[in-house]
């Protein structure tokens, strides 16, 4: 579980984050949902320490991440698996090499151990043994994100933060991403929480939801609830595609 | 940001690198790629450069030093003596800023913008000392054997050159680069050019790592890490120089 408390943060003056306190549910799929320059990747970034709040607290489990030395961040983030909006893949490195890189830096592990639990997380993601040993580069964008989702599960975390998984794949890749992320959250009872704008995501995977406009928690639901919430924001939000107003109104004349 | 506030986080980044490493295997075989792409493949360049200044510099001093006064041998004399002195320690050293200088910024800069330096940091790796500090230690490691390279190339440059080119005959030359031949000028100037990849390596690595934007700011970000450290080596130069010589 994640809980931050009161987070306030603030760039050059202008207020991003304003007063968000929420909690995050083990072995759910937590969304932070928002319009673009809604303050969700400054959240996410702050959560994980990539960005120091202004106030507030965050805690992981029953442990004060806001209070802890620079040492004992390290050693908690060691807990954190992160996939970044772009994948954050290591260019000089193979597939293979990007997700036995968490491996090499903080296991003893034989080689054959490494090799078997890289082949298991490329696996658990649907990537072919041989694009193992290619770069990067030479691989598509929803496989790359599907590599960092490998990366990111590859030192067993009970934490997993997904910033934009979906963003730049096509509807259907995007479905894949979706699905494997929630099964990976429940499959292995881990804490995790995704930063997106997609409602399909939303509606997919949005096992509690929590929607910020201008930096505040405007509100906090599921993904049955969404559809019929009464804040304006969120119906802007969330109707601006006209197949989920559709969807709504068949679910309430029962169709 | 003002010059103070630059100083002051470019020392910060420096306490960052120069931390305990999480895995020192991870780090060694890093320190071995550095040493092949920072240094092993600039010793073309190196070669290349140091010949032609050596060969340049031998027909300049041939084709001017006319007067019947000064002996023929000073040419060797002076070539050997710019290219110790000054030539193959702090001229190939800005030279090499340019190379190195601008990979290092580029590279790094690349890695901010592309997240792949957060992603570090969020597995728990120092990301400074991990990506900065195999760097250094490699620049550091090779410039003097690239100082000793350039001398070499830069004498043969000369040897060839000169003599074939009918400026200068090649037993004139050689005694000219053997006549009051001071060891300790060498020494002096290899040991200045660590000093410089301490600084073509550090500052461009500064410039990268901090770099915020897109490709643009990482373009700019590297022509402001060039600018920057060859003229901290010119200063550093001027210090070193009054100090050892």
């Amino acid at each position: 579980m994640v809980r931050v408390e009161n987070l306030y943060k603030s760039f050059d003056g202008k207020t991003v984050l304003n007063n968000i306190t929420a909690e995050f549910s083990q072995g759910q799929t937590n969304l932070i949902i928002g319009k673009s320059g809604s303050g969700k990747t400054v959240l996410l970034k702050s959560i994980v320490g990539l960005h120091e709040v202004d106030s507030g607290r965050i805690f992981y489990g029953e442990r004060d991440f806001t209070g802890m030395s620079s040492r004992e961040r390290k050693l908690l983030r060691r807990e954190i698996g992160m996939v970044f909006q772009g994948g954050a893949l290591f260019d000089s490195l193979t597939v293979a090499e990007n997700v036995r890189f968490p491996l090499d830096m903080f296991t003893t592990q034989t080689a054959t151990e490494k090799q078997k639990r890289i082949d298991f997380c490329l696996d658990r993601v649907n990537i072919a043994r041989d694009v193992q040993r290619l770069s990067p580069a030479e691989i598509s964008g929803g496989m790359q994100k599907r590599v960092a989702i490998a990366r990111a599960i590859v030192l067993n975390p009970p934490y997993l933060f997904c910033d934009e998984p979906n963003s730049g794949l096509d509807p259907e890749t995007a479905k894949v991403i979706d699905t494997l992320i929630y099964g990976i959250t429940t499959e292995f009872n881990i804490t995790t929480i995704v930063n997106t704008h997609d409602m399909n995501s939303v509606m997919e995977i949005g096992d509690k939801i929590l929607f910020i406009s201008e930096g505040q928690v405007e509100w906090t639901g599921n993904k049955t609830e969404i559809l019929y919430a009464g804040n304006r924001k969120l119906q802007e939000f969330v109707f601006a595609n006209h197949q989920y107003r559709q969807l709504r109104d068949d679910k309430r004349s029962g169709i | 940001m003002t010059f103070l506030a630059h100083t002051g986080r470019y020392f910060a980044l420096l306490g960052k690198v120069f931390s305990r490493p999480e895995r020192l295997r991870m780090y060694t075989a890093k320190l071995f790629t550095e040493i092949e792409s920072l240094g092993v493949n600039s010793v073309g360049l190196v070669m290349i450069l140091s010949s032609f200044i050596g060969a340049i510099i031998t027909l300049q001093l041939s084709y001017n030093l006319v007067n019947p006064l000064i002996p023929r041998y000073l040419v060797g004399l002076a070539n050997r003596d710019t290219l110790i002195l000054e030539f193959s320690c702090t001229i190939m050293a800005m030279i090499m800023t340019g190379k190195i200088g601008s990979n290092i910024a580029s590279e790094l800069g690349t890695m901010r913008v592309t997240e792949q330096i957060d992603s570090l940091e969020i597995m728990g790796v120092n990301s400074a000392c991990y990506l900065i500090m195999p760097k250094i230690t490699a620049v550091i490691f090779v410039f003097p054997f690239l100082y000793i390279l350039s001398v070499f190339c830069g004498l043969v440059g000369g040897l060839i050159v000169g003599p074939a080119m009918g400026a200068i005959s090649a037993a004139d030359y050689l005694g000219g680069i053997r006549y009051l031949f001071v060891p300790r000028f060498v020494y002096l100037s290899a040991f200045k050019s660590l000093f410089f990849g301490f600084l073509v390596s550090s500052v461009p690595a500064y410039f990268g790592y901090y770099v915020e934007g897109g490709a643009f700011e990482v373009g700019a970000a590297s022509t402001r890490a060039v600018i920057n450290t060859n003229i901290l080596v010119l200063v550093l130069d001027l210090i070193l120089t009054q100090i050892l010589f």
